[in-house]
């Protein structure tokens, strides 16, 4: 549904997105991780049709962006970052006059209004859009993407200004949209916030893509490397013995605990020499990489 | 670019600024000084009207006159739309900056325009429709005024003419083109700025100098490149006393010793040569100037009669014609600039918007 190819911008002589290579299936909801300065509100200007890329394509629904915006910016919603409205309108005008570029009748927008409206919970408010908080702008940008039932959204740090209970909203929010099929793009620096609604991930850090598949195979991709060395943590109630086995590199002991780098998983040869030893294990499990140390460490690259 | 989607954003910009605060204010109070002006303007006609039918009584009671070939001059209601002009060219202009100066720069540091552009719209059907919804709002505003100040001339019973209905009709569309102007400065100084604080700053400098500052130094211009004036030459014969007319009718020639004097001849023609050349380095500064031009044609629709207009920046000249036809062929420049001017900044600002960073 999504993708890019050698896709570039340069502003001023400095390259914001570097040759980004992205494909997002129909149907995913995608988190684009990175940190501040990686490109990715650059790289969803250049998705969305609001600025042309240096170098490169990008396609949405197999609709050359570049080519025909649009024609793109019709199958698609966007919620910028630091969403902004006409603050002498309502929600309800604000969210009209967009809905007026969709060529749809009258009834049409009203309905779709009303609709969206109650689906951000900002039915019945009267006030005009300058004096909404934080919060209530943030619901109304998620309105105003949604306004022509797009295929594919555009999320911008959703929950940046959101409070719990707004942010649970746009989670379950955007498992509805999951669910009824539409492609989700979200991009955030926050990992807690992707982890929570998105099953793939693609991490960008200085414009480059670092990395892109599901949370758990980006992470392991990114982790450290150890060669092919397999760390098992070990912890038993009395002192843990002399650990003999020839898959076994090295261990760092602790008391009753250790970590044992072995050649392979040998959990269960581990696992019968405490037992008949007549030692009582407490915990006996693979040390996966840290998924938020493992991010952390790429955004302080 | 299709027109319906320039036509929804035009919609939007006119309503926002007829319900703009700030353009009730300045509208309400451009209106109540045009009714003023224009009930200044009908006062003075009212006096011509009556000097001029006091001569017209004298004409058939005394025809042997002191002035045979003398004709009084009827005073024309335009008189009363030159009064309007005068307060037209300040408040016509600060309302047209105050709808422009943050059309642009209001939508970016509200974020809005990013929002806007996510829709299918493009960027130039956004700003042709922001221009188009100001021109609606200053076009609206200039229909409000030429409608008080019509109304104003029943209720004092002057009716106009057809041709005086058409000559007010262009003044209109003349003073549309002095705040087409400004606003069009306006809002290319919004979309070059960041922030409406600036853009209001770079608004009024430009204001202040192809208001103010261009004419002077026009002015200033032409003293020095011109040189001193010619002497008048030793008079060899006394002058006869000019005649004079209380209503600014014509008079016609008679003898005059100046015409026979061969020195006074050259002297003539060196004066000429002299006015001719300071009102080319006048005009060539002036013709930059809204407010020159503005002036320049209203004299020509209002009072195409006259010959002579004196100004805050010097006399404007238009020379006297046969009618409005003739008088508005002479300013033709004058015309063109009043549209070149904001063709020019529209352009600029066109151009700049287009390549806007939006992030």
């Amino acid at each position: 549904m999504i993708r890019t190819e050698n896709l570039t911008k340069v502003y001023n002589g400095k390259t914001a997105v570097d040759g980004l290579d992205l494909e997002v299936e129909e149907g995913e909801v995608f988190g684009f991780l990175g940190p501040n300065g990686a490109g990715k509100s650059t790289t969803i200007l250049m998705l969305t049709g609001m600025i042309e890329p240096t170098g490169g394509r990008c396609l949405v629904d197999g609709i050359e962006v570049a080519k025909d915006p649009l024609k793109v910016k019709e199958i698609i919603g966007y919620l910028p970052e630091d969403v902004g409205f006409y603050g002498n309108m309502t929600g309800e005008q604000n969210l009209g006059y967009f809905a007026r570029f969709y060529g749809t009748t009258a009834k049409e927008r009203k309905e779709r209004i009303a609709e969206m409206l109650e689906l951000v919970h900002l039915d019945g408010v009267t006030q005009k859009a300058g004096e909404y908080s934080r919060g209530m702008k943030q619901r109304l940008g998620l309105a105003q993407a949604m306004i022509n039932d797009p295929k594919v959204l555009f999320l911008d740090e959703p929950t940046a200004n959101l409070d719990p209970e707004g942010a649970r909203e746009y989670r379950d929010l955007v498992e509805r949209l999951a669910g009824e099929g539409k492609t989700v793009f979200v991009s955030s620096q926050i990992l807690s916030e992707v982890r929570a609604v998105c099953r793939t991930v693609g991490l960008l850090a200085k414009g480059k893509l670092v990395a892109q598949g599901t949370l758990d195979g980006v992470a392991r991709t990114l982790a450290p490397s150890d060669g092919d060395a397999v760390r098992i943590v070990v912890e038993t109630r009395e002192h843990l013995p002399d650990l003999e086995d020839p898959a076994i590199i090295d261990i760092e002991r602790n008391g009753t605990r250790a970590i044992v780098r072995a050649k392979a998983d040998i959990r269960d040869q581990l696992a019968e020499t405490l037992f008949s030893q007549g030692l009582h294990v407490r915990e006996m499990r693979i040390e996966e990489p840290d998924i938020e140390d493992v991010f952390m460490a790429v955004y302080r690259r | 670019m299709a027109f319906d989607r320039v036509l929804n954003v035009a919609r939007k910009e006119f309503s926002d600024h007829i319900t703009s605060r700030r353009f009730i204010i300045v509208l309400a109070l451009f209106l109540v000084i045009s009714a003023v002006s224009i009930h200044e303007g009908i006062e003075v006609y009212n006096a011509q009207l009556d000097t001029y039918n006091e001569q017209l009584q004298q004409m058939t009671t005394e025809i042997e006159g002191p002035y045979p070939g003398w004709m009084p001059e009827k005073p024309s209601i335009m008189l009363v739309f030159l009064f309007m002009m005068s307060y037209m060219s300040a408040l016509g202009s600060i309302l047209a900056l105050a709808i422009g100066f943050d059309l642009v720069s209001k939508e970016k540091e509200s974020r809005s325009l990013k929002s806007l552009l996510s829709h299918p719209v493009y960027r130039d059907e956004i700003i042709n429709g922001k221009v188009l919804g100001g021109v609606g709002a200053l076009g609206f505003a200039m229909a409000l005024a030429l409608a008080v100040s019509l109304a104003m001339l029943l209720v004092f019973s002057v009716v106009p003419t057809l041709d005086e209905f058409a000559a007010i009709l262009i003044f209109g569309a003349a003073s549309l083109g002095f705040l087409l102007a400004y606003f069009a400065v306006a809002i290319t100084m919004s979309t070059v700025a960041k922030e409406s604080g600036s853009a209001l700053i770079y608004t009024l400098v430009i204001f202040a100098v192809v208001s103010t500052l261009l004419p002077i130094l026009g002015t200033m211009a032409a003293d020095v490149f011109s040189g001193d004036p010619p002497e008048p030459p030793e008079m060899v014969a006394p002058m006869p006393t000019p005649a004079q007319s209380s209503g600014g009718g014509y008079v016609t020639a008679s003898d005059d010793p100046r015409e026979t004097d061969p020195a006074w001849r050259d002297y003539e023609e060196a004066r000429k040569a002299y006015t001719e050349k300071r009102r080319f380095i006048s005009d060539v500064s002036s013709i930059l100037s809204p407010q020159m031009n503005y002036m320049v044609v209203s004299m020509a629709v209002t009072n195409p009669g006259s010959s002579t207009m004196y100004t805050a920046y010097g006399a404007l000249q238009v020379e006297p014609g046969g009618g409005l036809a003739d008088a508005l062929g002479q300013v033709w420049m004058n015309i063109a600039a009043l549209i070149v001017f904001p063709a020019v900044f529209f352009g600029a600002t066109y151009v700049k918007f287009m390549r806007m960073d939006i992030r």
